[in-house]
């Protein structure tokens, strides 16, 4: 029942939150604004801070959630569901603006400064993480961290540690672990916001694993040499 | 029956280290043979506690930054963008169909009048028959009369036209026709032959189809202009 009239509401308005994404998509074709609002606040956050992570630059990523967004209203029917989901479609969108800004602006190549002001913008709002792994266990050793113990990776220093560590990766490393680690996307996901197979998704993830583990390392390396020179 | 677990070696290991605990893949199923292999390997236990590290670190980053989005002000810019696209789109959505309309309006009547041209047996009314049109859209058949076409009376149906009955809520639309034309479409060759061109009454069903004739006397025409 509406509050407003008193009539009973036509059941696709109520169920508009419900809808998935292409529902929604479909709605947003015809006319429909709320539909198009709910489009927004549902996949802008995940657009942002791809756009964040990658650029290291706030602005950057306004200028392209913007943009993706922009795109969506003028050209809604380039979507194809058929070849994947709505998700990785925008995530393709955005990953196509930043390599325009970055070819136009080389400054977008994270450097230690941007990746301290996504740390700085971010752990003044909500604090250090929780350090629940992706299946909620704990790690068993201290690893790359030293000799603080597990405690420590809980810890502010240790997040910027990593987060400096991923935003010095290559661009083509840096977007996988971006959106497979830090937006949780599923490799399927992931391929078809890259455009590339879902093996190829794999393989250079590990390898950016596999580099972020040779970084961290490295930087422990270096954190203990002064110690064992006084 | 208890299954022996087949041993993983280290680069089996390694291959897999970064699955482990990701949902959709291979990595869950073979994490108990990867835990065995790393309990017994020094090498891969020790890149086992650094993985897993590894993914609490990036899963606190994720967690901490999960709030973030795009500025409140985004949000009412683009929707100010999505209304000026619709606008646009339903304008030329309009646009579109009247043209489309016009268009169809004229190949009809076009039409109509090459199927009369070339067509001469068309089955039906016989040319010349007139309909009563007094001032309304619907027509109904009447007795064939040579002063209806001289009077500009009545209305004439053409060669090709549907039953009379069916042309309710059609138009009556003033053209000027050529002789040749005025020909095609059945008029006596006598009348249709004179100079200049001739003004007639087209009555038009609703699917843009020309139905029947009549033209127009001259005193008419020249009261209306």
């Amino acid at each position: 029942m509406s509050a407003r009239t008193g009539r009973p509401q036509r059941p696709e308005m109520m169920k508009a939150t419900e809808l998935t994404d292409d529902g929604l998509l479909g709605r947003m074709i015809a006319g429909d604004e709320e539909a198009f609002t709910l489009l927004y606040r549902r996949r802008h956050p995940s657009i942002y801070r791809f756009a964040l992570h990658m650029s290291g630059n706030p602005t950057i990523a306004e200028d392209v959630t913007q943009e993706v967004f922009m795109t969506l209203i003028r050209d809604p029917k380039r979507f194809d569901p058929t070849r994947g989901t709505l998700g990785g479609f925008l995530f393709g969108i955005a990953r196509n603006f930043l390599r325009k800004r970055w070819e136009q602006d080389r400054r977008l190549v994270a450097l230690d400064g941007d990746a301290n002001e996504i740390g700085e913008a971010s752990s003044s709002r909500n604090g250090a993480g929780n350090g629940a792994s992706r299946n909620g266990q704990h790690a068993k050793g201290n690893g790359w961290l030293g000799a603080g113990g597990s405690d420590e990776f809980a810890t502010r220093e240790t997040i910027q540690r990593v987060r400096h560590a991923v935003g010095t990766l290559p661009e083509n490393y840096r977007e996988i672990v971006v959106l497979c680690d830090l937006e949780e996307m599923s490799y399927e996901e992931a391929a078809t916001a890259l455009g590339c197979p879902v093996g190829t998704v794999r393989s250079r993830l590990h390898r950016a694993r596999a580099i972020l583990l040779e970084k961290l390392r490295d930087a422990q390396t270096a954190r203990r040499v002064p110690a064992v020179g006084t | 029956m208890s299954v022996e677990m087949k041993p993983m070696n280290c680069m089996q290991f390694e291959e897999i280290v970064h699955d482990l605990d990701r949902p959709g893949t291979h990595g869950l199923a073979l994490r108990e043979r990867a835990l065995a292999h790393a309990e017994s390997c020094g090498r891969c236990g020790q890149l086992l506690t650094e993985t897993e590290s590894l993914d609490q670190a990036l899963h606190a980053i994720a967690t901490t930054e999960g709030e973030q989005g795009a500025p409140a002000w985004m949000e009412s810019e683009l929707l100010r963008e999505f209304r000026y696209a619709k606008d646009g789109t339903r304008e030329s959505i309009s646009g579109r169909r009247a043209a489309a309309l016009g268009i169809a309006a004229v190949l009809l009547l076009a039409a109509g009048l090459s199927l009369h041209r070339y067509v001469p047996g068309v089955k039906g009314r016989a040319p010349g028959q007139p309909i009563q049109a007094n001032g309304s859209a619907a027509a109904t058949a009447g007795p064939s009369t040579a002063s209806a076409v001289e009077s500009a009376a009545d209305f004439i149906a053409l060669p090709y036209a549907d039953d009379p009955d069916g042309v309710e809520g059609g138009t009556v639309v003033r053209v000027e026709l050529s002789g040749p034309a005025l020909a095609s479409l059945g008029m006596p060759v006598s009348l249709a032959g004179s100079s200049g061109s001739i003004a007639a009454d087209l009555l038009v069903s609703d699917d843009g189809t020309p139905q029947a004739i009549r033209l127009v006397s001259q005193d008419e025409w020249a009261q209306e202009f």
